[in-house]
């Protein structure tokens, strides 16, 4: 089950209110870093919520993300709807394609998932990638960032849209936990820990996997509109597996199964790959092997080490104890 | 055009050499995957490897330097990642072992381009292969014909070792159950590092033999590592038969898919891929009845 502890809650404060003095201070890079951060935050909050809770890992995300970037671009350029109504439905198609994949692999399990949802990200990308109507190889430019100048908001403005990429990241972060706390995130968890006994109790299994999965994907696909509206280019390489690996490294890095920790993996990982980046140009060795250090030291990652050196100076009862791990 | 013979011929030859090439690489992990249950993702990039190998090689000794040799130091690679990496994660669960090979690509490629830099190596085929061989009316490279009778070499001679002498017995019965092996007495450890160093090698040897055919590129081993696992994952994980299968399946329906419906050619092998999955989760021909 997932709980706020005070060092979750601890953090979550943090997180905000470092991530908005830096939005208030920042020059037009680190500007441009903070999006990418909050873009890659919501992908990974989405990965964690099925991975982390309900053991589903996928690696078919990344074409989540991509599906919606390309979803929103052409209901916007070529359909000629405004941001707001085209990232709806973005985020409603992302979710759609989410709830099939989630049906169709919900019987694989373990590998077999992995594998499957590894097939789909894959057709979805070749698909995009051969179509003409996505540019195929060129990418579709000029996807629109919404208009808000209304309430005196000019998004155009790196500022503004930082802001508002990590007011996303809020929504995204409280869309996941409300539904972990719901029946359909107990249920997630249950199944993950022993599917048998929730068919036994009467759970129909395989809607509850494509449901968490469709609400994952929707959470993706809003990535994906972000992506689209930060750098207002697309290309094929945004539904690659490679971004769906990735978003599993950072899921590893923070923290799988915690919400919390991914958003930390998340700004561990942009900041140390424009870091190492701006040394050297082998910077995805040096994250692989971060990588291999990670897994190989049994640590749920930076924020799973955190609570687990927590838990071990303040002994909890045992019940609680069982209820954080989850 | 599809009723000249000569175009069926053509099209039957590349796709076999396609399938043969996904053969040498699929055996080798599906094998490891059906002993150890490990899924190594980084199998690709041992391919890679042999064919730099094969390139670097081929500058100092000929064509044949590189052919024997390449396969040799990818095994040596492998002995070190086996007891590096791989022993003590084999438990680990497929999640820990995924990231862990998922992170060795990053390294594997980086650590190429810093060795070979980012420019691709093309080699010359060997003198011998040289030319063209007119077959049922078509004009065929021979070097290619020679990728499609190494195949099946190497098919044979798996298939002999696997079910005509002891050590194929051995591993047949650790795939089925690698506990009940340990207690007749076999050396399950050995076993799943001879192996392991086999299944390198061959993926080295595939190296070795697409060096003259396509280019080396850092990014060779990521590029073959989808369709591998396409394949193995068709055929059933574990299971020799299987890779055979999900080899031949993955060659033709690639190779008559770009020629007979271009336009949903690459979205066809992941249909197929799914329909597999949806229908028979295990693969066509599972190492376990």
């Amino acid at each position: 089950m997932f709980a706020h502890t005070p060092l979750r809650l601890t953090t979550l404060c943090l997180l905000a209110t470092l991530s908005l003095a830096y939005a208030l201070f920042a020059g037009f890079f680190g500007l441009e870093i903070l999006a990418e951060i909050a873009i890659l935050a919501i992908l990974v909050i989405a990965l964690d919520l099925v991975a982390g809770f309900g053991g589903m890992v996928s690696l078919c995300h990344g074409a989540l993300l991509g599906v919606g970037a390309y979803a929103f671009t052409v209901a916007a350029n070529d359909a000629g709807l405004s941001a707001f109504p085209a990232m709806v439905l973005a985020v409603a198609l992302s979710a759609g394609l989410a709830f099939v994949i989630g049906a169709v692999c919900a019987r694989s399990i373990g590998i077999y998932f992995i594998m499957a949802t590894l097939a789909f990200g894959q057709m979805a990308y070749s698909f995009v990638f051969q179509s003409p109507l996505f540019g195929g190889d060129d990418g579709l430019s000029g996807a629109p960032r919404p208009d808000l100048t209304a309430i005196g908001i000019d998004l155009t403005d790196s500022r503004a849209f930082a802001v508002y990429a990590i007011a996303m990241v809020a929504l995204t972060y409280l869309v996941a936990a409300a539904t972990l706390r719901s029946g359909l995130g107990r249920s997630l968890v249950g199944l993950h820990h022993n599917e048998k006994r929730l068919r036994a109790l009467g759970l129909t299994v395989w809607r509850a996997k494509a449901t968490a999965f469709a609400i994952s994907g929707a959470l993706a696909g809003l990535a994906g509109c972000l992506a689209a509206q930060h750098t207002q280019y697309i290309s094929p390489g945004l539904l690659s597996w490679t971004v769906s690996g990735e978003a599993l490294v950072v899921v590893i890095l923070g923290g799988l199964g915690t919400l919390v920790g991914p958003i930390v993996g998340a700004v561990l990982f942009v900041v140390l790959k424009h870091e190492i980046s701006s040394i050297t140009p082998y910077w995805h060795a040096i994250v692989g092997l971060i990588l291999i250090a990670v897994v190989m030291s049994r640590a749920n990652g930076v924020f799973g080490f955190l609570e687990a050196r927590m838990a071990a100076r303040k002994p909890k009862p045992f019940l609680q104890k069982a209820d954080a791990d989850a | 055009m599809t009723t000249d013979l000569g175009f069926w011929v053509l099209q039957t030859l590349n796709a076999l050499q396609l399938s043969m090439l996904l053969f040498l690489l699929s055996v080798g992990l599906t094998v490891i995957f059906g002993l150890m249950h490990f899924v190594n993702l980084a199998h690709g990039s041992l391919y890679a490897f042999g064919a730099y190998m094969a390139a670097s090689l081929a500058g100092v000794l000929g064509y044949w330097g590189g052919f024997f040799l390449a396969p040799l130091a990818v095994a040596a690679l492998g002995a070190v990642l086996y007891f590096t990496l791989i022993r003590s994660q084999r438990r680990a669960g497929p999640m820990a072992q995924v990231l862990i090979t998922f992170g060795l690509i990053f390294v594997a490629v980086d650590a190429t381009r810093l060795i070979w830099g980012d420019l691709p190596i093309g080699i010359a085929v060997p003198s011998v292969f040289e030319g063209q061989l007119a077959l049922l009316g078509v004009e065929y490279p021979i070097y290619r014909l020679f990728i499609i009778a190494l195949g099946l070499a190497v098919l044979a001679a798996l298939t002999l070792v696997l079910t005509r002498t002891q050590v194929g017995a051995m591993i047949r019965a650790g795939v089925d159950n690698d506990q009940m092996a340990a207690c007749l007495g076999i050396n399950v450890e050995r076993m799943f590092f001879l192996v392991f160093v086999v299944g390198c090698a061959l993926a080295g040897l595939a190296g070795a033999v697409a060096a003259p055919v396509l280019s080396v590129t850092p990014d060779m081993g990521l590029q073959i590592l989808i369709p591998t696992l396409i394949v193995i994952v068709i055929g059933g994980l574990g299971s020799l038969k299987g890779a055979v299968a999900g080899s031949l399946i993955f060659g033709f329906v690639q190779t008559f898919g770009a020629v007979l419906l271009p336009t949903f050619n690459s979205v066809l092998i992941y249909a197929l891929l799914a329909a597999v999955l949806v229908t028979r989760p295990e693969g066509l021909l599972p190492a376990k009845g």
